[in-house]
């Protein structure tokens, strides 16, 4: 039976094709494992974000007492105040009644609703207008001179 | 001398008078303060086994103002030092049941006094029964004698009062709404002053409190926050808007500003209670726009005059925002749960939907403009998220494209590698 075999005629047109399917399939697994790394290495167009921690692109020395600026934490708007006395804090700024973005209002001290007029202490309790709850609040941890705010828990 | 005796007498007998008269107007507070160690009061009612006498005896041990150890002669009167029949004796300034006028008189003896409150909370206002005869339920009872009408001990059970913020008090904001329906809520009751009995019910199916009772929002209005508590009183027609903002300035203050607002008052309208209703207040839908069967505006406007076109071109406006960014929520959450990273269009959307809710306010201006000027930045930021969503969903597309040829290559490649080392076993030596 062994003879058999080894007396077959060989197939060169088929032994080319072969070669030839073998380096083209060996080509496109390359360009196939390749693309995703090249993609892979080239940074997206957005910081990926967490859920938990946010690092911040302001730094601690520009920001300014009785102020307060808008953040993003991962998909949802956030809020980091200075507190006229310099105390750093960092709000959802999603306001507890409707879901509106609320901003820092200097003039009165004090975070606030334009939609429908409500208004947050500095340590995000309701105190005027429909909000029902206080602002979630988040940890803001001063690390040299960045500011990194996570979630509490 | 027998003249100037006979002066000196008189004035040291008034001066022995002033002095006694004064000392017992002191001593009375402290005899508030300052209960018997043993009340013959509470004693005998113990004792008495007749539920109706021993009940405010037991309860009273839960009472607020037996914490703060005051006894039944605060209120009562009488003397709780002596046994029997005796200590109710009405010379001992004994009143029993305090009824109707009694019931005020003796509340505001402690509750009006400025001096004496601030010994005991000097946050608490002292003005209680000043409001109190302001109110329906006082004028009522001044100028009409009338015994049905609420009095101090009506809302604040007597024996059992504890302050508003426990959640066992009667007038702890969930209970309050009972609390008044104990009277308004009962036909029979009410039946002579011919007012409905329906608001407490009605009030039940409001979206004040469903925030209340089900979502635990204690800051929601309850009857007194709009009716005043001890001012209890219907607020005027052209009150209601102030009462209402309150809470709701924006709303009150853009209605305040438009045409309806005058016009409303020539009218008899009652402000906001004119769309919104009074007690039976529903959370507010945009079919409120509508000519439909819950329209807020086609009981006056018919759809063809400047108000239903208003109406019409508002709804519009606010369709066209909410379909957007509904739209690009939808697209760009599809996107996120697929695994993309779309958080920056996400964060943006709120934008949107802040311009959305603005807009709702906006309405009560009455006016297209304001309402456009919040549509329009709106509809610009829900097309972008849109447009970030779609190029998301299309990379998405792209990737499980490249993934479904990739693994056919690998799967040709691994066929092949299969063919060429059986081509090469066959190979002759």
């Amino acid at each position: 039976m062994a003879t058999n075999e080894t007396s077959l005629p060989v197939d060169h047109g088929r032994r080319n094709f072969l070669n030839w399917f073998l380096g083209t399939s060996a080509g496109a697994f390359l360009v196939a494992v390749l693309y995703p790394v090249s993609r892979y290495l080239v940074p997206p167009e957005v910081e990926e974000s967490t859920a938990h921690t946010v690092t911040l692109s302001v730094k601690t020395q520009e920001l300014k007492a009785n102020s307060g600026q808008i953040f993003r934490f991962g998909s949802q708007p956030a809020i980091l105040i200075e507190s006229p006395a310099g105390v750093v804090r960092a709000f959802s700024a999603t306001c507890t009644h409707l879901g509106c973005i609320v901003q820092y209002r200097s003039d009165i001290s004090q975070i606030w609703c334009a939609c429908h007029n409500g208004h947050f202490d500095l340590n995000g309790k309701n105190i005027e207008g429909p909000p029902p709850k206080p602002l979630e609040e988040y940890v803001v941890n001063l690390r040299g001179d960045q500011i990194v705010v996570s979630k509490k828990g | 001398m027998r003249q100037q005796r006979s002066i000196v007498k008189p004035i040291v007998s008034m001066l022995v008078l002033l002095i006694l008269w004064s000392t017992t107007s002191v001593f009375q507070h402290v005899v508030l303060a300052a209960p018997a160690e043993t009340d013959s009061c509470v004693t005998c009612h113990l004792a008495l086994g007749v539920e109706n006498l021993t009940k405010p005896a037991e309860n009273f041990k839960s009472d607020i103002h037996a914490a703060k150890g005051f006894g039944c002669v605060s209120c009562h009167g009488g003397d709780p030092t002596i046994m029997g029949l005796e200590a109710m004796d009405k010379k001992k300034s004994y009143i029993g049941k305090p009824t109707g006028l009694q019931v005020i008189e003796t509340c505001g003896k402690c509750h009006a006094d400025a001096n004496f409150m601030r010994r005991y909370n000097p946050n608490l206002r002292v003005d209680q029964v000043a409001e109190y005869f302001t109110s329906v339920h006082g004028k009522r009872l001044k100028e009409q004698t009338d015994p049905k009408v609420a009095t101090c001990a009506s809302c604040h059970l007597p024996h059992s009062i504890r302050p508003p913020n426990d959640s066992r008090s009667s007038v702890h904001p969930l209970k309050v709404a009972d609390t008044c329906g104990s009277c308004h809520a009962n036909q029979e009751y009410m039946a002579t002053y011919k007012i409905p009995t329906d608001q407490v019910e009605k009030y039940k199916t409001s979206v004040h409190w469903q925030m209340m009772a089900s979502k635990g929002d204690l800051s929601a209005p309850t009857c007194n926050d709009c009716h005043g508590n001890h001012g209890a009183s219907p607020p005027g027609v052209s009150s209601v808007v102030n009462v209402c903002g309150q809470c709701h300035a924006a709303n009150s203050e853009l209605f305040n500003k438009s045409a309806h607002s005058k016009i409303f008052v020539q009218m008899g309208l009652p402000g906001c209670a004119a769309c919104h209703s009074n007690h039976a207040i529903v959370a507010t839908t945009d079919a409120m726009l509508s000519t439909g069967d819950k329209s807020a505006c086609a009981s006056c406007h018919p759809a063809n005059s400047s108000g239903g076109m208003f109406a019409a071109k508002t709804l519009e406006s606010i369709d066209r925002l909410k379909a957007s960014t509904n739209k690009a929520a939808f697209a760009l959450t599809s996107a996120e749960h697929a695994g993309m990273e779309v958080s920056q269009p996400l964060f943006e959307l709120n934008e949107a939907k802040t311009a959305l809710i603005k807009a709702r306010a906006a309405i009560h201006s009455f006016e297209q403009a304001a309402v456009e000027k919040e549509i329009e930045p709106g509809l610009k930021v829900s097309e972008r998220a849109y447009v970030r969503g779609v190029k998301a969903l299309d990379e998405l597309q792209f990737r499980r494209k490249g993934l479904v040829i990739s693994a056919l290559i690998i799967l040709a490649l691994i066929i092949t590698l299969v063919l060429k080392i059986r081509e090469m076993e066959r190979k002759p030596k």
